[in-house]
């Protein structure tokens, strides 16, 4: 036991930097990587036959990359427990960023969910998922084990607003993501479990009111529910849906090579280098491909968990299985839609997709386990 | 956690190693467009390889409606040079949605090459094969037409569209969305192979000589129109199909068009005193009358309540078959067909080919009227005899007197001799079956009467200088048999009467001038006939046999244009 102690002791003076876990990071940078690589793949000939940059998106997404590894690097560098007392700063700074862009920002195909600050975009509902997941554990770990019914309707009304804003503009996948995030959250925090169906039957009976009264516009509702039967509305709203089935369907085993994926170059997928970025994985790298890209998604789904397990305290802990589930629940619901088992909804693949916003906040969550793993000595 | 990218593996493994094929198939379906290269359909030639049908190469000019800038600009340009009004040009280029719109299809190279050399955005020229016919309307009804897709829709370029067309190729290479084709992505390429090639039985020389022949005597005796078909006796080919059509207002009577039908075929009519050939030879083959059987031949005879009469009144006559068809009596063939019965007289005449379409099968030919017996009215052995109540082809007509020149053998005719593949390979096409009608006998001594016809009958002017010919006039009233009477007037016949060559008829619808089968027909007849064996270099008839002694007679020869009317 005195070994240990000292061991642990010993432990606690070392740099947090030594107990970080490479395994964490290996994943995102490789994943990162091949999307780079997809992004090129899915874009470069609809550049090309337009006379501009081939590698256009693919600076783009490497700038985004940089930034995020810089995010997560910064975030590491601050203890998590400081960033639980500037959370709460973060999370009105989003919210205030989630009005804004309501009023002041772009709409792009039906959506007013970013900003345009010269070359890039900023999408505040990204940072959200950072902001609430800090806010939302940092309010459980304070009424941890005393999760009453009260507390959990303050917990559900943090999150209710930076949530009905994204709605708003409206965004149903990040809501979706978020939905997630907060459940685990609650679940992990010791919520009741009778208060915990009464929320699933809360939301589940809010999403019929919502089908049946009109809430939700009726492209969201074709495009949640054509996923049941692509086949019957393929040129419209099941039309992604069914592309992107073909796509990885054709790729088959090995796929039919890097570059050489017939839909992909004939841009039958929509938005393919954005959320269908798994279609070019599947049909350019086939099963192989896509099973290399689960199991990387795998590991780091392993190393958060891990990380939550052996989290010094309850907030490290809560944050690192908000992280899982936002990761997972954006995978599944992105390869799950390309694959034609989930509604389509416009949720990117971490650390794949094209876009900034996307790969900084991922990269970032990466920071913010790393940094609970390492700082679990201390 | 784990659990849901385990599900989505599976679904992975479902996507791709269960269901890959299948999508396969879906993404090759979308991305592979494949282009149709179209085949270019075979020539026809005639006999002696002349051409009468074959496929160029033209410019069309098409127009791209997403890639033209100004309509207004561009119509005013290229619309006076394809002959296209500006405004209805301006409009139509206006629709930028539409990526394909013929403008001017197989147009001269010059008027192409005017038009692209404006190098105006939207507009471009693809290469169409089209059909011509270098002859002209030369045999146009027998030849028949193509539509816009080159598709065979009439005469022989329909009914040999399938031989003609050739197998179409294919370029099949990937395309996005859009239809561009994907640079440096795989193309295959299957080439179009070039349709067979048609070799008719008709000569182009006698064609054309048959066709200026029947125009002149159709504008002369001012009738509603005009066929005559030759056939070589010795094989059944038809080496002249004539269609003419008469003057109608004040275009004048002319070989008829492409468009028009190919009435030797087609069209059927009754043949009238042709059809006592069928009479005659069915009596004699029954072997109930010989040559020398004489018959009493009254001026006319009631059948049936009817009441059949000779042209002209005579006194009861003592005539025998050969009296009897030199005369054309109807009377006299009454009574030879009494004699050989109205089943008899059924079966020959289905034998000799009546009441079936021939083995050309034409589109469009049609197997004329023959009732059942069964069906027979009491008038019928009145009218039947003489080539009334029944209907032929000119076609038919002429194949009885093929089938009595070739010595009792029918020889169906044919248009087409042989097919030559895209390779110079010849086939050819095999001769229909060949089957006795009647005895090389009767045939002998039918050869002898139609002779008789010509040398001292009603065919006198169907004569030939230095051949002897045989044939039959015809005159029969059209429907309904009433004042003014309307005839259809015509010739069969062969030559030379001995050794026989060519068969030919030449029947003339509705002429005013004259009306007799022996005065319009005959001289067409005879002078195509001459030209026809003067061309094949048909030995002259020698001693007595030949018709000299009617080489008075007008309206013959080629340099001919107008043959006299008849008294």
């Amino acid at each position: 036991m005195a070994i240990i102690a000292s061991d642990r002791r010993s432990r606690i003076q070392e740099s947090p930097l030594r107990h970080v876990d490479p395994l964490l990071f290996g994943p995102p940078l490789i994943l990162g990587a091949l999307g780079l690589l997809m992004v090129y793949a899915s874009t470069h000939r609809i550049l090309e036959s337009e006379h501009l940059d081939p590698m256009f998106f693919v600076k783009r997404q490497i700038i985004a990359i940089v930034i995020g590894l810089a995010a997560m690097v910064g975030l590491m560098m601050i203890d998590y427990r400081r960033l639980r007392e500037l959370s709460l700063l973060g999370y009105f700074a989003t919210v205030l960023m989630l009005v804004a862009v309501l009023k002041l920002g772009v709409d792009v195909k039906g959506a007013q969910a970013r900003f345009d600050i010269g070359p890039f975009q900023v999408q505040p509902g990204e940072f959200a998922k950072v902001f609430l997941t800090l806010v939302l554990a940092a309010y459980c770990t304070r009424h941890r084990e005393e999760m009453s019914g009260r507390r959990l309707v303050t917990a559900l009304a943090i999150c209710a607003v930076p949530m009905g804003l994204i709605m708003l503009q409206p965004d149903l996948g990040t809501d979706l993501v978020l939905m997630a995030m907060v459940f685990t959250i609650l679940t992990m925090a010791g919520a009741r479990a009778r208060h915990l169906v009464v929320l699933v039957l809360v939301g589940f009976t809010f999403a019929v009111v919502a089908v049946q009264a009109g809430v939700l516009d009726q492209y969201q509702i074709d495009r949640l529910t054509s996923f049941a039967n692509t086949g019957a509305d393929a040129e419209r709203s099941g039309y992604n849906a069914k592309q992107s089935e073909i796509a990885i369907g054709a790729g088959g085993l090995t796929g039919k090579g890097l570059f050489a994926g017939s839909q992909t170059n004939g841009q039958h997928v929509p938005e393919q280098h954005t959320d269908f970025i798994f279609t070019v994985v599947g049909e350019e790298l086939g099963f192989v491909g896509g099973a290399v890209v689960l199991g990387l998604f795998a590991i780091i789904v392993w190393r958060t968990s891990r990380a939550a397990r052996l989290a010094q305290d309850p907030f490290g802990a809560l944050c690192c299985m908000g992280v899982l589930a936002m990761f997972v629940a954006q995978v599944f619901e992105n390869v799950g839609m390309a694959t034609g088992i989930m509604p389509v909804t416009g949720i990117p693949l971490p650390f794949m997709s094209y876009g900034g916003s996307s790969i900084i906040v991922s990269f970032a969550c990466i920071g913010l386990v790393a940094n609970v793993h390492m700082r679990r000595f201390s | 956690m784990m659990l849901a990218l385990a599900g989505l593996t599976a679904r992975l493994v479902d996507l791709q190693a269960v269901g890959g094929a299948k999508y396969d198939t879906l993404a090759r379906n979308q991305l592979i467009h494949p282009i149709t290269l179209s085949a270019t359909r075979g020539s026809i030639f005639d006999r002696n390889g002349h051409e009468l049908a074959l496929s160029v190469p033209r410019p069309t000019i098409f127009a791209d409606g997403g890639l033209i800038r100004d309509p207004a600009k561009t119509a005013a340009a290229i619309g006076p040079i394809l002959g296209l009004p500006v405004p209805q040009l301006t409009e139509d280029l206006n629709r930028p949605s539409v990526h394909f719109m013929y403008l001017a299809r197989r147009i001269s190279p010059s008027v192409a090459k005017r038009v692209t050399g404006l190098g105006l955005p939207g507009i471009a020229q693809i290469t169409e094969s089209q059909r011509v016919y270098p002859a002209g309307s030369l045999a146009a009804p027998v030849l028949g037409f193509v539509g816009s897709e080159n598709q065979g829709l009439g005469g022989l370029e329909q009914k040999y569209t399938d031989v003609l067309a050739g197998t179409p190729g294919s370029l099949e290479a990937e395309r996005d969305p859009t239809g561009r084709e994907i640079p440096a992505t795989e193309r295959r390429m299957v080439p179009a192979e070039r349709g067979d090639d048609l070799v008719l039985t008709l000569d182009q020389s006698l064609q054309y000589v048959a066709e200026q022949r029947l125009t002149d005597e159709v504008a002369a005796v001012g009738a509603k129109a005009g066929m005559a078909v030759i056939v070589d006796v010795h094989t059944g080919d038809v080496v002249a199909m004539v269609n003419v059509n008469g003057a109608v207002g004040n275009r004048p009577a002319m070989p008829a068009t492409s468009r028009n039908r190919n009435r030797p075929l087609t069209d059927i009519y009754e043949p009238g005193s042709t059809a006592k050939v069928i009479t005659a030879s069915s009596a004699l083959e029954s072997g109930k009358i010989s040559t020398d059987t004489h018959f009493s031949v009254p001026s006319e005879v009631k059948l049936g309540g009817q009441v059949f009469a000779d042209d002209e009144t005579h006194d009861v006559a003592n005539w025998t078959v050969l009296d009897i068809l030199t005369r054309s009596s109807n009377v006299g063939a009454i009574k030879i067909a009494a004699l050989v019965g109205r089943t008899n007289l059924d079966r020959a005449m289905r034998n000799f080919g009546f009441g079936a379409r021939t083995p050309i099968q034409f589109p469009g030919e049609a197997s004329g009227l023959l009732q059942a017996p069964s069906n027979y009215d009491p008038a019928i052995m009145g009218s039947m005899p003489i080539g009334y109540g029944i209907a032929t082809t000119a076609m038919q007509t002429l194949d009885v007197f093929t089938t009595v020149a070739s010595g009792g053998m029918n020889r169906p005719p044919r248009l087409v001799s042989a097919l030559i593949d895209a390779n110079g390979h010849r086939t050819s096409m095999p001769a229909p079956a060949s089957r006795r009608v009647i005895s090389r006998a009767t045939a002998a001594s039918m050869r002898k009467i139609l002779q008789s016809v010509v040398m001292s009958g009603t065919g006198k002017r169907a004569a030939i200088d230095g051949y002897s010919v045989a044939g039959k006039t015809g005159t029969s009233r059209k429907p309904p048999y009433e004042p003014p009477y309307h005839y259809m007037a015509s010739f069969a016949g062969f030559a030379p009467a001995e050794s026989p060559r060519f068969a030919a008829v030449v029947v003339l619808d509705d002429p005013q001038n004259a009306t007799h089968g022996g005065e319009v027909a005959a001289p067409v007849f005879s002078a195509i006939m001459q030209y026809a064996l003067h061309l094949y270099h048909v030995p002259a008839t020698e001693g007595d046999a030949a018709g000299a002694t009617q080489s008075t007679a007008a309206g013959r020869g080629l340099t001919s244009n107008v043959s006299a009317p008849a008294p």
